[in-house]
């Protein structure tokens, strides 16, 4: 067991069964989205065992600032299948009230936070967050996930700045998944990620996002470093974005010069082929994970489906702590009538 | 009774104060500091220099600086990191030295700040407030002049407020405080030492969302907010206009009774602001006139504003609505 570390058969399995959990998710997502049951899609696959890596060295009073790409975070750190697919399906049980695109989660129950569009504008956030943690003298560092498209704004600069000039415990990873929808990283930045934090005096590691022990072995010591209070660090992931940007994207028209599909750095693949070689597992598990995961999904969709969607004239509500007169007199004219 | 500075006094057992709006705005953020740990000043020059206004002043040293934040020169990340700690417990009063500068934060507040209770189906919410002085007057050219109100007004999500005087700056701020949204706080900063009033030394509020009305007419209804109420009080006081008017202080959500009521009385609306004509505040209570009083109205609603110009260094003080334009429009409703 020496190439798996101080892991456990039992963490290791788990691992493996949200990653598949989380692909089988992403492909079942994507045939409903063609068949017009879910709208949109930002698929995960290929960026797993990064995710899974995280959430497996987060503590429950670690919050995590999660972008829209991180499936397998959510699975991970314990969120059911079921909350998952009532904000995809943006159905009345959904937190948010099906006000937002699918995967544009708030898992606070789960320590996360909220996920909004506009890419990066999270980070600055999070400092904030680590600034009331320790305010506060709250346990738990602040995590916050993006892609590498986010390292060109300015919110990732100025939340690095931040988090550094003001010795923040925040673990900033950058899931570089290659692309930024039709860009390729060599086009994002000339630098390597990992060392940008360098200008702002915060250490950087790149890790193989693709295999969950060398993920673990990189994000411990970056882990180590923030609850040590020593101030935030930046982990680049690297990892390769399997499949398009979103469910309106077109790969095809970019990716044409591309060497690889991902398939020969499968981050699902190589864990498989290493459980099998230690003998954690055997094939026949291997076949029954996958079938358990299509059969959890596949009935979990089924039921959340039956949820009517929100009422419409909670489109008003929350805007405001109390709705203001020009809410209450728009949601009397909902139809027109008033 | 006298005080230790000598221009307090005591009505009804409370010390008031003669004070300006960088003291009463200075003296509110003190006594919400005193009494709510939660609050915390930050933005640049906020600390050792008390903000370039001052309205800050002295606040590190009573505070320290966890709770009174020097930051570096970024407002997307003030205003970002700020929304953080409001999303977590806090409530941060953000400074943006001038509005001018508030535009790289705008992504923050208007898709961050603004968005969080609605899209975490009220889950989270931003008790924020963003102090950030606006307005000409003070020779700072293009861009320590504009008045983008507007900009906020357009948002949902958003509360906007603007004090004409030291007692409102004083009680818009602690009703700001008690709101769990954020608050674009707009300081005219030509009306930042322009006169000194009376402010009791406690935290009072005035009430968001409802408008003053600093003098009953017949008339003629002139609305109006921030930098242009003494302009406007003293045009009407010096020609004798028999002139209703109002300062809004909130600019969203608007006090529509106030504003529909008094068209209703006088018949003749002229607004009366610093920023742009084009989709102005005006635009909208014209808008609103025309759309819930138009039956009351006996002229066509009259702005009187700032140019659709940038805002220009030697001519400031033809940008900025003055007697003339103001009297201009007023003569032409009464004509009418």
């Amino acid at each position: 067991m020496a190439a798996l570390g101080n892991l456990s058969n039992d963490q290791i399995v788990t691992a493996y069964r949200n990653a598949v959990r989380a692909r089988t998710l992403d492909l079942k997502i994507i045939n409903a989205q063609r068949q017009g049951i879910i709208g949109f899609h930002v698929p995960a696959e290929g960026q797993e065992m990064i995710q899974i890596a995280i959430g497996m060295l987060a503590e429950k009073d670690d919050l995590i600032f999660s972008y829209y790409r991180d499936l397998a975070l959510y699975l991970q750190r314990g969120v059911p299948i079921s909350l998952i697919f009532d904000q995809m399906l943006a159905n009345g049980n959904d937190f948010q009230k099906g006000r937002q695109m699918p995967d544009h989660f708030s898992f606070k129950e789960f320590n996360f936070s909220t996920v909004q569009s506009p890419v990066g504008s999270h980070l600055p956030l999070s400092v904030g967050a680590a600034y009331s943690f320790r305010y506060n003298k709250k346990k738990g560092i602040v995590i916050v996930t993006f892609g590498d498209g986010a390292t060109s704004t300015s919110d990732f600069h100025a939340a690095l700045n931040l988090a550094s000039v003001f010795n923040l415990s925040v673990l900033f990873v950058c899931e570089n998944n290659g692309w930024a929808i039709s860009v390729p990283t060599n086009r994002q930045t000339k630098a390597d990620i990992y060392k940008k934090g360098a200008a702002y005096g915060i250490p950087g590691k790149r890790v193989d996002g693709n295999d969950l022990i060398a993920s673990l072995a990189g994000l411990q010591e970056a882990f180590d470093y923030v609850r040590s209070g020593k101030g935030p660090y930046l982990v680049e992931a690297v990892t390769y974005r399997i499949g398009p940007h979103s469910t309106s994207d077109d790969p095809k028209k970019y990716r044409v010069d591309e060497i690889t599909d991902g398939s020969e750095n499968d981050p699902i693949k190589r864990l498989e082929n290493l459980m099998l070689k230690m003998g954690v597992v055997d094939l026949n598990f291997i076949q029954s994970a996958k079938a358990q995961a299509k059969e959890e999904i596949d009935r979990t969709m089924e039921e959340r489906m039956s949820i009517p969607a929100p009422d419409p004239s909670t489109i008003f509500d929350d805007v405001y702590e109390e709705p203001s007169w020009i809410q209450e007199e728009e949601r009397r004219d909902i139809d027109g009538s008033d | 009774m006298r005080s230790l500075r000598g221009y307090r006094k005591r009505r009804g057992g409370i010390l008031m104060a003669q004070i300006n709006m960088v003291q009463s705005l200075n003296k509110s953020i003190d006594l919400l500091m005193a009494n709510d740990e939660r609050v915390v000043v930050m933005g640049e020059d906020v600390g050792k220099d008390g903000g370039v206004f001052r309205v800050t002043d002295n606040l590190l040293s009573k505070y320290g600086e966890e709770r009174v934040i020097d930051t570096p020169l970024n407002e997307l990340g003030i205003v970002g990191m700020a929304t953080g700690m409001a999303m977590y417990g806090m409530k941060p009063i953000a400074e943006v030295q001038f509005q001018d500068y508030i535009f790289p934060a705008f992504d923050q507040i208007v898709n961050n700040a603004a968005k969080i209770r609605y899209r975490t189906g009220g889950r989270f919410n931003v008790p924020l407030i963003i102090r950030t002085p606006y307005g000409g007057g003070v020779k700072g050219g293009l861009y320590h002049s504009q008045s983008g109100e507007s900009y906020f007004v357009h948002t949902a999500g958003l509360i906007v407020v603007t004090p004409s005087n030291p007692y409102d700056a004083r009680g818009l701020l602690v009703a700001a405080y008690k709101k769990n949204d954020p608050v674009i706080f707009l300081e005219p900063k030509r009306l930042y030492r322009a006169s000194r009033a009376e402010v009791p030394d406690e935290l009072f509020e005035v009430e968001i969302g409802k408008a003053s009305r600093l003098r009953e007419g017949d008339d003629v209804s002139i609305i109006t907010y921030g930098s242009m109420v003494p302009v406007v009080m003293s045009t009407v006081e010096r020609n004798g206009v028999n002139a209703e008017v109002l300062d809004l202080r909130t600019l969203l959500p608007m006090d529509i009774e106030a504003i529909i009521g008094t068209a209703k009385k006088t018949g003749r609306v002229v607004i009366v602001h610093e920023a742009p004509k084009t989709l102005g505040v005006g635009a909208e209570i014209s808008a609103l006139l025309a759309e819930k009083a138009i039956d009351s109205l006996l002229a066509p609603v009259m702005r009187v504003t700032g140019y659709d110009t940038p805002f220009p260094y030697t001519h400031e003080d033809l940008y900025i609505p003055n007697e003339k334009r103001i009297m201009g429009a007023i003569h032409r409703v009464l004509a009418y």
